[in-house]
């Protein structure tokens, strides 16, 4: 099954699962936001990612342990 | 008379600690400025001169003593709740001490005013704030950067010499860019940050200086970090670039003045230009977004974004409900990528002492419209600039932002990045370049600032 990159679905019965609710104007917001983050959050979806090492809460003050 | 208030930060330091300048006449030249400049600019949103007298009653004799400086309107002080540029912030503020705040007034220094900034400091442009947004001393209509602009516009327009922000996705270093000024994000967990209503969930936020240069930037954030950042000679510097889209799809200006500086740069250490490859870089940028945004949800339910201040502005009720949507699947891998992102990095720290690209693509955008013309097409400022800021806030690592050079009469800035705890060798670097290019732009100053009282 393909992926929607529409906005139509998604947004509003996202929302209605939430029991959110939202204007037009924020809708408006909504589906532009969706329609910049969307596509490469399916790239990172896809991606991969069973080999990176885990790094257990990280220090981010330090370099990664080896 | 200017009272010292052209003098850089060092100076009115060093000045009040000879005697030869008087830090009572000091602040209330500085409110009287305020007054003055800033009502053009929107740059700094409240002052409380009796606080700041108070504070200069009893201020010990620090390094900063009696010494202006603005914060961004990100933390608490004893006597405001921040308000974070918005009507309504989804999160409890209180007035109190927050890190910043006694980091400053431990050193001395006399808190003088609140620095605007972007609404929930989520853009880098700075056109969106509940008290309007501020304006860049350069050219009034246009975006100031994002999120702390306010302290940025103060500092460029010399209301004050310095000022505190705050960097959570490159907010010190895109309005430092956009203001001509120097700007620091420190290594994560270095510089002070108690008391902000994210400090025990967020990852990403550090405070650090806006100043004119990296001399001041030292000094203040010395303050900030609690040590010392001593000054030291640059070494043969190894400067690493990317050739992909962070230093490539820039615009020409942009692209000609920041590889002109890191040829500079090279020139003036001995040192040597790398290319090297950071293959996770466009991944760490969603990455980092995706970090950020869900570290500021942990006090939300439904209720409350049902319950938002009208007043909040469109954009900011939009995204905040868009953010609950995003898959929790999403920002794990973004972990992963982050993990992934330190370890490419520490190995690349290994071969390079800094890693160099512009701080942002193109000069500041209009204030009504900010759009970006990049040689890919026009994008949205932020959709730009986070290219090239999220990887230090994603990693951790510091990251400096330097004025090297001008494009439509904007600054044009490049940035520089280290490894974890090499916040020093900023600085340094930092001041190399300076010198390299006779402190040209960090002494260029915008049009109000070029007038007197």
């Amino acid at each position: 099954m393909e992926p929607a990159n529409s906005s139509d679905d998604f947004i509003p019965a996202g929302l209605a699962a939430l029991g959110i609710e939202a204007d037009e104007i924020e809708l408006a917001v909504i589906g532009a936001a969706h329609q910049l983050f969307w596509p490469p959050i399916l790239e990172l979806l896809a991606l991969d990612t069973s080999a990176i090492p885990v790094e257990r809460n990280p220090d981010l003050s330090r370099a990664p342990r080896r | 008379m200017s009272q010292g208030l052209d003098l850089p930060l060092r100076e009115q330091a060093a000045a009040i600690a000879a005697g030869e300048l008087d830090a009572t006449e000091l602040l209330e030249a500085t409110l009287g400025r305020i007054e003055e400049r800033n009502p053009a600019l929107n740059a700094v949103v409240e002052t409380f001169p009796e606080r700041s007298r108070e504070m200069l009653a009893a201020a010990p004799r620090g390094p900063l003593h009696g010494v202006p400086i603005v914060i961004k309107d990100e933390w608490p002080l004893p006597w405001r709740a921040q308000r974070f540029g918005a009507a309504d912030m989804l999160a409890e503020a209180t007035p109190g001490e927050s890190g910043p705040y006694r980091a400053l007034r431990d050193a001395g220094a006399v808190v003088v005013g609140v620095g605007n900034m972007h609404e929930l400091g989520a853009s880098s442009t700075g056109n969106v704030s509940v008290y309007g947004p501020a304006r860049n001393p350069w050219n009034p209509e246009r975006c100031p950067g994002g999120s702390s602009s306010g302290p940025a516009a103060a500092v460029a327009a010399r209301l004050v010499a310095g000022a505190v922000g705050a960097d959570g996705v490159g907010s010190i270093r895109y309005p430092a860019a956009y203001c001509g000024l120097t700007g620091l994000k420190p290594t994560f967990g270095r510089s002070a940050m108690a008391g902000h209503h994210m400090a025990e969930v967020s990852t990403t936020i550090v405070s650090g200086a806006l100043c004119a240069d990296a001399a001041d930037c030292r000094l203040l954030d010395s303050a900030l970090f609690g040590e010392e950042l001593r000054a030291g000679a640059a070494p043969a510097l190894r400067i690493g670039v990317v050739r992909d889209e962070v230093s490539e799809d820039v615009a020409p200006a942009v692209r000609t003045a920041c590889e002109a500086a890191i040829e500079d740069l090279r020139a003036a250490t001995g040192g040597e230009v790398r290319e090297i490859e950071l293959p996770e870089l466009a991944a760490a940028t969603l990455a980092t977004v995706l970090i950020a945004n869900s570290e500021s949800l942990g006090g939300i339910t439904p209720e409350r974004l049902n319950n938002i201040d009208p007043e909040l502005s469109p954009i900011g009720r939009g995204l905040l409900k868009y953010r609950v949507l995003l898959p929790a699947v999403a920002t794990i891998k973004a972990g992963q990528l982050r993990t992934l992102a330190r370890h490419t990095l520490a190995a690349l720290f290994e071969q390079v002492d800094v890693i160099a690209w512009p701080t942002v693509p193109a000069v500041a955008p209009p204030l009504e419209a900010p759009l970006v013309e990049l040689p890919s097409g026009t994008l949205t400022a932020d959709e730009a600039n986070v290219r090239g800021g999220a990887l230090a806030n994603l990693t951790g690592i510091p990251a400096i932002s330097v004025p090297v050079g001008s494009s439509e009469g904007l600054p044009v800035a490049l940035q520089l990045q280290a490894a974890w705890g090499r916040d020093e060798l900023l600085l340094d670097a930092a001041e190399a370049l300076e010198g390299a290019n006779d402190r040209r732009w960090v002494e260029a100053t915008p049009p109000p600032a070029r007038e007197t009282l």
